[in-house]
């Protein structure tokens, strides 16, 4: 146990090899939080811009989560509009259909309790938490289906509520708006 | 060093930390409020001001632009689990005074062999929101929208607290020992039908869902089907019809008579 | 020196009991969940159970091990007796009662809302008294290692604390802010409620609050087993600790980077703002500095236990390391679970990542991986090693414990990494029943039915644990000796102020806090239409 007595130049070693350790952790740290920044900037995955409010006692009665308003619709400028609530136990629509190569904006919120919105096979997953408004933007590379579960715990009811979404080609969801303004797959 | 006194600019743990966690702080909060709202291609914003309080969250009220109106009626009950809680012993008095002529359908005691709903022991919460939706067309029935468009507010909660206040009677067909299907047990998960209890009562109640044991089955299975096709459509944002058409005549024709036999 | 050896032995015989209760609810979720059962039961007993398993495993468990190990600490490592037994006591039938107090409305299915709470359900008010019980118990706990600690410093001024104390007053200040945001959250919005004065709560709001806790209360478990890793990890295979002032300086990063940092849990949520959840994420990544900072500080450590046995080569002095010391492979298998437990904490921090793996059973594995894996694992070679202090009879059995390790270890793999794998398929988490039989399920079967298996070896463990500790209780008597922790391999006769005190640190963890959440906070609080009727679980029926 020679260390006793050998205070100086290995007390001296050991602390510089300790500093550089220290280094190069706050790089490591350093570098995965510019990552996040990075990636936020350039890919523009950001969490949503705005914090909005709904009453979610009201939802039903007028604004634009009235039953009438829920599903897809087309934007002048060529975008999709989903809109959708989560109750307990369903989505409504219970099941989505959006066109593939589109950009479209989700907008959804919660007529209850805290529900979970996930689109498995996508990275689509964010909270609808009552009296506030979800919002964000997303794109389906191709046509094909999905299921939409609830990943929040709603109530003894929670893992029955499953919806679904469709993504179809883009000329056949604008084939299908000439006779419908807000679309759904529910029915 | 370890002399010099902790809360003092010259001592350098307490400049370093500080400056430190300072400086991350505000580097952190100006990328987060400044520029990465101002880099976002898909939001626009009226200036950096809005930008700062957009990334800040500052709350505003979601945009009312033109939704599209429903061609129907839809229910205008505003629906809580605190609805009616807690009913008077006036207004009990004066709902069974109310009642009687509901009887010749429901029974002088809420229950009836007429296949009409027995409403004796039925929420409070679900006979008035019914009411108030044969009132408002947004339910449908010859017989009953009448009765309800005479009634005022208070009568229609006056009569729903009188007939949650009457005690349940099980219904002829009482069977207890009769086994549970499982669409009532465990619904079917992957086709958005949960356990019919987690919202009817047997497990949990959800504000608006009647209590279903000792309804006659003709009369649920006559609704179910009616949710199912969508000719009844006063359900709050569809939340019965997402069920109900889901599921099979076998199914709707299984929990009808499982909840027919139950109490 | 340990004078107050039934009070400690209290503490750790109540922890292990209830985490053995909890465990059997968990090893039975499992299985009930798996295709393995035949899924027709009555769903609310699956979210009973993992209230109760929830409730038990975060809140109880851990902390009674912390206040325990806490009370030992301070007699071992001051050489003096505990100051304010009397009160230890209180605070210990507080959490006991406390405890119970939760359970009953959780067993009788009135509280079904998960440990998380979840308004705007609301369930027995009874659930959140009992839990704001066991809160108030461990605060007592708080008080008593901060007095304690400036006893101590009067009665030796200029000395530097022992490291094992200056870690415990670490955690135990943590603590106490920690659970502050749970606090605020039960009292002045769930418990209203709860009790019919009031019928509406902000539950945007109320998750806000919660983040506060519910982060930073994974740093308060995880304190023992770095106390472990530091002050008895080297002692226990004859080492000594790498460098003293580096670990205090690892305990205070993580008091003043662990809370302002929860709204990582809300990326997903719309009531924050995307420039707070940013801020919320660079601090996220500040506080796996001190990890990386211990995992190096420990493994040197081994290093110099091992060179100093004879151990060499590059890599030769890790075979030269005492391997059948329980101590030595419980930290070696705690390191690799915190080490891909810590990987996909870094894929939960960034937001990009996390939106393919939020609330799936990717978060299950990752929490369990870390907690029951890491954290827990030290918690038995705590009690391993404390044991033969606390009872006064020898220790038998280094191969039963280590057996017990390995399953430990071996389970908790086979749990959480089909766990993890199913969560990037994208299966929800907190379900009490999948059909199997749907194409779109069935992929996940396989690895679903792995999971449980996994957890009935972690059941087996458990019960070997268990059996350790009672057959501790009556091997032949022998004394242990004066309880030990390590020692730094260059030992400070004198440090800065700043390394021995926590003025500093305190105002610093506060200030952070007030600045990453003061915002937020406020304006949710400003708002009234947020509002919601709260919806009461398992109330009538």
């Amino acid at each position: 146990m020679a260390t006793e007595t050998d205070h100086g130049p290995g007390e001296a070693v050991a602390a510089r090899i300790e500093r550089r350790w220290a280094t190069l952790s706050i790089v490591i740290v350093a570098l995965l939080v510019g990552m996040a920044a990075v990636i936020g900037i350039h890919r523009a995955t950001m969490p949503q811009a705005r914090v909005e409010t709904a009453d979610p006692k009201t939802l039903h009665l007028s604004g634009e989560f009235i039953e009438s308003n829920l599903g897809s619709a087309v934007e002048p400028d060529g975008s999709v509009t989903v809109r959708a609530i989560g109750q307990q136990y369903s989505f409504t629509p219970q099941c989505i259909v959006v066109p593939a190569e589109t950009p479209i904006t989700i907008r959804a919120t919660s007529a209850d309790v805290v529900h979970g919105f996930l689109i498995e096979g996508t990275n689509i997953n964010t909270m609808l938490v009552p009296g506030y408004v979800s919002d964000l933007p997303v794109r389906f590379s191709a046509p094909g289906e999905h299921v939409m579960p609830c990943q929040e715990f709603c109530g003894i009811g929670h893992q029955g509520m499953w919806g679904k979404v469709k993504v179809v080609d883009r000329t056949a969801f604008l084939n299908m708006t000439a006779a419908k303004r807000r679309l759904t797959c529910a029915d | 060093m370890s002399d010099r006194p902790l809360f003092s600019p010259r001592n350098p743990w307490f400049s370093i930390s500080v400056g430190v966690t300072a400086g991350i702080a505000v580097l952190s909060a100006i990328v987060g409020l400044v520029w990465l709202p101002l880099v976002q291609p898909n939001v626009k914003f009226s200036g950096l001001w809005d930008a700062i309080c957009s990334a800040a969250g500052v709350p505003r009220a979601a945009v009312r632009d033109a939704s599209l109106k429903p061609e129907f009626k839809t229910s205008g009950v505003v629906m809580t689990p605190q609805m009616l809680a807690g009913a008077d012993q006036v207004s009990i008095g004066r709902g069974a005074t109310l009642a009687q002529r509901c009887a010749i359908c429901h029974g002088p005691q809420g229950v009836s062999d007429a296949n009409s709903p027995n409403l004796a022991g039925q929420f409070a919460a679900v006979t008035y929101k019914e009411l108030n939706d044969f009132k408002s067309g947004a339910r449908a029935s010859v017989v009953m929208v009448p009765f309800a468009a005479a009634m005022s507010d208070r009568d229609m909660k006056d009569v729903a607290a009188y007939y949650a206040y009457l005690p349940r009677v099980p219904s002829n067909n009482l069977d207890v020992g009769r086994p549970a299907p499982a669409i009532v047990v465990t619904g079917a998960p992957m086709r958005n039908i949960p356990p019919c209890g987690s919202c009817h009562g047997d497990i949990d109640n959800k504000a608006g869902s009647p209590w279903l044991g000792g309804q006659s089955a003709v009369y649920i299975k006559a609704q179910l089907e009616a949710f199912a096709s969508g000719t009844r459509r006063n359900d709050i944002s569809e939340q019965m019809r997402n069920i109900a058409r889901q599921m099979t005549a076998e199914e709707i024709d299984q929990a009808a008579h499982f909840y027919e036999a139950q109490p | 020196m340990l004078t107050n050896k039934r009070l400690i032995l209290a503490h750790f015989w109540l922890a292990f009991i209830v985490f053995g209760l909890a465990l059997v609810l968990g090893a039975w979720q499992m299985f009930v969940r798996s295709p393995l059962n035949t899924w027709h039961f009555n769903p609310e007993f699956y979210y009973r159970s993992v209230t109760a398993h929830g409730s038990a495993m975060g809140y109880v468990f851990p902390t009674l091990i912390a206040m325990g190990f806490g009370y030992a600490i301070t007699e071992a490592s001051l050489e003096k007796p505990l100051v304010g037994r009397r009160w230890a006591w209180v605070g210990f039938f507080l959490v006991a009662i406390g405890a119970v107090v939760a359970m009953i409305p959780v067993s009788l299915g009135r509280a079904s809302v998960l440990y998380t709470f979840y308004p705007p359900m609301i369930g027995n008010p009874f659930y959140y008294i009992g839990v704001v019980m066991v809160v108030v118990g461990s605060w007592i706990w708080v008080a008593l290692m901060s007095i304690n600690f400036t006893i101590w410093k009067r009665e030796n001024p200029g000395k530097p604390v022992p490291l094992a104390m200056f870690a415990n007053v670490a955690g135990s200040y943590l603590w106490a802010w920690t659970a502050v945001g749970a606090a605020l959250e039960i009292l002045f919005q769930i418990l209203p409620v709860a009790l019919g004065l009031r019928s509406t709560i902000d539950a945007g709001l109320a998750r806000v609050f919660f983040s506060w806790t519910l982060h930073a209360i994974v740093y308060f478990w995880l304190i023992p087993t770095y106390i472990a890793y530091y002050t008895i990890f080297p002692r226990a295979i004859g080492g000594r600790i790498y460098s003293d002032a580096m670990a205090r300086i690892a305990f205070i990063l993580f008091v003043v980077v662990a809370m302002p940092i929860g709204v990582h849990h809300l990326f997903a949520d719309p009531q924050v703002g995307a420039g707070f959840k940013f801020m919320h994420s660079v601090f996220t990544g500040l506080v796996a500095l001190p990890t990386l900072l211990t995992v190096f500080t420990i493994c040197a450590s081994a290093e110099i236990a091992s060179r100093l046995c004879g151990g060499r080569g590059a890599f030769g002095w890790i075979r030269a390391l005492p391997w059948s010391n329980p101590i030595m492979l419980a930290t070696a298998l705690s390191l690799v679970m915190l080490g891909f437990g810590g990987a996909g904490g870094l894929i939960n921090m960034s937001y990009q990542l996390n939106t393919s793996v939020h609330n799936t059973q990717w978060v299950t594995g990752h929490f369990h991986l870390i907690f029951g894996g890491a954290i827990v694992i030290m918690y038995f070679a705590i009690a391993y090693d404390l044991w033969p202090h606390l009872t006064g009879r020898a220790s038998e059995g280094f191969g039963l414990m280590r057996t017990q390790l390995w399953l430990w270890f071996i389970g908790m793999i086979v749990t959480t990494f089909p766990w993890h794998y199913v969560g990037i398929l994208g299966m929800p988490r907190r379900m009490a029943f999948y059909d199997y039989a749907n194409p779109v399920i069935s992929p996940e079967a396989f690895s679903v039915v792995m999971s449980a298996i996994g957890g009935f070896i972690l059941l087996i463990s458990g019960t070997l644990f268990l059996l350790v500790l009672i057959r501790g209780q009556f091997s032949t008597k022998g004394e242990a000796g004066a309880y030990r922790f390590a020692i730094a391999l260059h030992m400070p006769e004198r440090i800065p102020v700043a390394l021995n005190s926590f003025g500093l640190w305190l105002a610093l963890m506060v200030g952070l806090t007030v600045v990453n959440y003061g915002f937020p906070i406020a304006q949710l609080m400003a708002l009234s239409e947020t509002n919601v009727p709260a919806v009461y679980v398992g109330a009538s029926r």
